[in-house]
């Protein structure tokens, strides 16, 4: 059994980041999660808050910290510290974090040509938020790519009433030296190839000579690069102008795999162990505290135990909670009360507009330690993280990241500090 | 993964239903990573499993399958339980079942008979053939053995012969003591190449009190498994539950120093061979990987913790096969342990050689450059001085020593390095006193 002081389960956002500040304020730590998440679904910036009218992340914030029950009344004062040391892991790790919590919302394109605001971004994708003043926008599509159609995105664009947006949209699709031989080009596939510096030159060429007459920002499917991605943007701004971006394409999205990579490694870095691939089928108990998890093994299974748990598995949307045909839902790992709306609340006609059981989840004190349905301490060694939380709509509030982030740091920083007291 | 009934388990391919086309397992394969020729485990698993019965017997849509290296690193990443590896090695046997397999593959996957054709009294003769430019050239020609494949040198004396010689036990003591005693699966690769590291570990076991038996025991049949030939590996597998099963169910453990045979006893018999009779559940319940067994001891304050300082940074590589065991890794667990070791995780996905996959001519190249970034990796900690890496399975070990030029050992031979350090100290102080 590996010895730790704290064991964080699941591998999302919340808990690399919460594994990796543990790590670095000198805890063990000990990483267990059944397989990827959200990171290689996601695009590898920052939602922090945006429900309606919010001007900025802090201001929406601010706005949902108002609203009944929602994680934002407990970790909002730990945002600014966590974003801050989310920009210092991404640094480390080779990519810029671009914004702050006061940096404006605005909408940014997304891979099939909707708008999303947006505040904090990668270095990568920052160009796509800068004032478009007289400025066109030509997305360049790149020939036998699926995952990224160009002409479809800017159709929608021109059609999106774009507020203070380009003065024009356009499409181009670029044949890419090489590409016309391959059998299985995707996302993954296509950023290797930028890592190649041979090949990555002859591509920007190729792209620079598709461009248009006229003053055009370049927008190109988020593939530069993952083992070089800081070379080969530099290349690609030399070569395509400084406001050149990169828009996430359809999953699995790149910087999203170059996010997970980044805070593996600080994990990895300060000590800390990564186990992805297996689930927990145990867990030991001893008087309103958890003793130790058993997670699932080729034969027997793994103790793990620890002093403190951390529960990061997510949501409805992450498995973090399950519903049964029977109308319950279950928390997987802990059997821990969900705070969620009667089943006959459950449907909504639109999904994207605050859906009623996405706000499904468990309840906490102000340590993040989950609470019984009668409000009582239900685990006195646990605390939730992340999507896990009860009272948010991710999706419409545009909120995930930046609860994840505080909330991880809001328990990482506590339980460092209690290490230090004992 | 996520945990399954024991139908799933069973049965591999029912798990593909729940595949969610997330691409995930698509980002992690390290061999599509390195080629174009291998869709990725979705497009061979999941989605051409649609087109494939339940049945080993039934034929596979499309072929590449093959060029799966079998790492299971896609199952492991996999969010919604798919056993995709373990479908993609099922559906290789089906292909092979219908359309055989070349000479080679069954010759490089029955090592037993190799150690029987190349050790002991043959190896310095067999060595000679190994290292000859000419022979390994006329061997890539006519068989298809790439010359510049990982293969480890046959040892002058199997480690079965010397455990003989020393009249070593073979069955159970004659008062049985299973808490204390444990039985040692070495492997064809500590019986045929390395028998060292077989020396080692028995030293290791014996130093915290455990006496060890080794009975008659084959090749654990993996090789075959990877080969796609089942009938091979069910046969292998079979004699060794007969010999095993029995000290399973009297309570004794069985110990390995290859995750790769120790995992095929675990988790492969049952899942690939079918073998999921009470023998074989015995078995794999009763099945430990040394450094797990290690780790195990000392959780419960028993492990003698006396290693004498080794003062190097010692990359270490996790390799799939102890990934797949779900055990943490307790060799680093273990490496902190030893005074002045610093070991450092590759965080690298593969070496690439995949047991037999990165000898063979037509997937040379690709096993190469899987392992490329770790080779680099390792070669730069050789520069700034480290004088070996550590991986828990031989033919990664191989792989990392040849295309690094790093001598890469065991873990168990640090810690019996450490230990023999320490008695050395001990001995040294006792002849000032005296």
């Amino acid at each position: 059994m590996p010895t730790a002081d704290v064991v964080v389960i699941g591998a999302g956002l919340s808990g690399l980041s919460c594994a990796a500040e543990l790590a670095e304020r000198g805890a063990r730590v000990f990483l267990a999660a059944k397989g990827m998440a959200s990171t290689h679904w996601t695009h590898g910036g920052l939602d922090v808050a945006a429900p309606d009218g919010a001007a900025t992340p802090r201001a929406g914030a601010r706005a949902l910290a108002a609203r009944d029950g929602h994680p934002y009344a407990i970790v909002q004062g730990d945002l600014e510290a966590a974003v801050t040391a989310h920009g210092g892991r991404m640094r480390a790790g080779g990519i810029g974090l671009v914004g702050s919590l006061d940096t404006p919302l605005v909408e940014i394109p997304t891979a099939i040509g909707a708008l999303r605001p947006a505040a904090l971004l990668p270095d990568a994708q920052a160009g796509a938020r800068e004032p478009w003043g007289n400025d066109g926008l030509l997305l360049v599509g790149i020939d036998r790519y699926r995952d990224a159609w160009a002409p479809y995105a800017a159709r929608n664009l021109a059609a999106s009433g774009w507020p203070d947006g380009p003065r024009d949209v356009r499409a181009v699709t670029v044949r890419l030296d090489g590409l016309d031989r391959l059998r299985n080009l995707n996302a993954r596939s296509l950023a290797h190839l930028f890592d190649d510096p041979a090949w990555r030159s002859r591509a920007l060429r190729a792209i620079a000579a598709a461009v248009p007459p006229g003053t055009w920002r370049i927008g190109l499917p988020a593939v530069l690069g993952i083992t070089t991605h800081r070379q080969v943007l530099a290349d690609a701004r030399a070569a395509l102008g400084p406001s050149v971006f990169e828009s996430p394409s359809l999953p699995p999205s790149v910087p999203g795999m170059r996010l997970f990579d980044v805070l593996r490694e600080a994990i990895l870095a300060r000590g800390g162990r990564v186990q992805v691939g297996f689930d927990v089928v145990d867990v030991e108990r001893d008087d309103g505290r958890i003793v130790a998890i058993h997670t699932e093994a080729a034969s027997r299974t793994l103790r793990l135990a620890a002093d403190r748990f951390v529960l990061a598995t997510g949501g409805i949307g992450g498995e973090g909670i399950r519903a049964g045909a029977d109308g319950r839902l279950d928390e997987r790992v802990f059997g821990l009360a969900v705070s969620a709306p009667q089943r006959d609340a459950w449907f909504s006609d639109d999904p994207l507009v605050p859906h009623p059981l996405e706000a499904a989840g468990i309840r906490t004190d102000d340590e993040l330690r989950p609470l019984d349905p009668s409000g009582a301490l239900a685990l006195d060694n646990v605390h939730v993280i992340g999507s896990a939380l009860a009272g948010m709509h991710y999706l419409a509030e545009r909120c995930g990241d930046g609860v994840a982030l505080a909330s991880a740091h809001r328990v990482a920083a506590a339980l460092a500090a209690a290490r230090i007291a004992a | 993964m996520t945990f399954h009934d024991a139908a799933t388990r069973d049965f591999p391919a029912f798990s593909t239903d729940a595949c969610i086309k997330c691409n995930v397992c698509t980002t992690v394969c390290p061999v599509s990573r390195v080629t174009d020729a291998f869709p990725g485990p979705k497009y061979v698993g999941p989605q051409a499993q649609r087109f494939r019965g339940p049945s080993v017997h039934d034929r596979s849509p499309d072929h590449t399958v093959d060029l799966c290296s079998g790492c299971g690193i896609c199952t492991r990443a996999c969010p919604a339980g798919v056993l995709i590896a373990e479908t993609n090695n099922r559906a290789r046997a089906a292909i092979v079942e219908a359309r055989g397999t070349s000479l080679r593959n069954r010759l490089i996957s029955d090592t037993d008979l190799l150690i029987r054709l190349g050790s002991n009294l043959l190896a310095p003769v067999a060595n000679i053939g190994l290292r000859n430019r000419l022979l390994r050239w006329l061997a890539e020609k006519v068989l298809g053995i790439h010359r510049r494949g990982p293969l480890a040198p046959f040892s002058r004396t199997t480690f079965r012969r010397w455990w003989r010689e020393q009249r070593r036990p073979t069955t159970v003591p004659a008062v049985p003591d299973p808490g204390r005693t444990v039985v040692y699966f070495h492997g064809c690769a500590v019986n045929g190449f390395e028998p060292e590291l077989g020396r080692d570990a028995v030293a290791v076991l014996e130093r915290n009190g455990f006496a060890v038996i080794v009975p008659p025991q084959e090749c654990c049949g993996l090789p075959f498994i990877s080969n796609g030939l089942y009938e091979h590996a069910r046969r292998k597998a079979q004699r060794n539950l007969g010999s095993l099963a029995s000290f399973a169910r009297a309570g004794y453990r069985i110990v390995g120093t290859s995750t790769s045979c120790t995992h095929a006893l675990k988790a492969e018999y049952r899942e690939m061979l079918d073998l999921a009779d009470d023998d074989a559940r015995a078995v794999a319940d009763a099945t430990w990987d040394i450094c797990e067994l290690l780790t195990d001891l000392h959780d419960r304050g028993e492990l003698d913790t006396g290693f004498a300082p080794i003062p190097e940074r010692l990359p270490y590589h996790p390799p799939c096969q102890l990934k797949s065991h779900g055990i943490g890794t307790p060799a680093m667990d273990l490496f902190a342990l030893v005074p002045g070791l610093r070991a450092v995780d590759s965080d690298h996905d593969c070496c690439g050689a995949a047991g037999t996959y990165g000898l063979k001519k037509e997937r040379w190249q690709i096993a190469q450059d899987v392992g490329a970034p770790l080779f680099a990796k390792v070669r730069a900690a050789a520069a700034t001085g480290a004088v070996r890496a550590a991986c828990d399975s031989e033919t990664c070990r191989w792989q990392i020593e040849q295309s690094s030029g790093v001598r890469t050992v065991h873990p168990v031979t640090i810690l019996a390095e450490s230990y023999r350090r320490a008695d050395a100290a001990t001995d040294e102080r006792w002849r000032r006193v005296v």
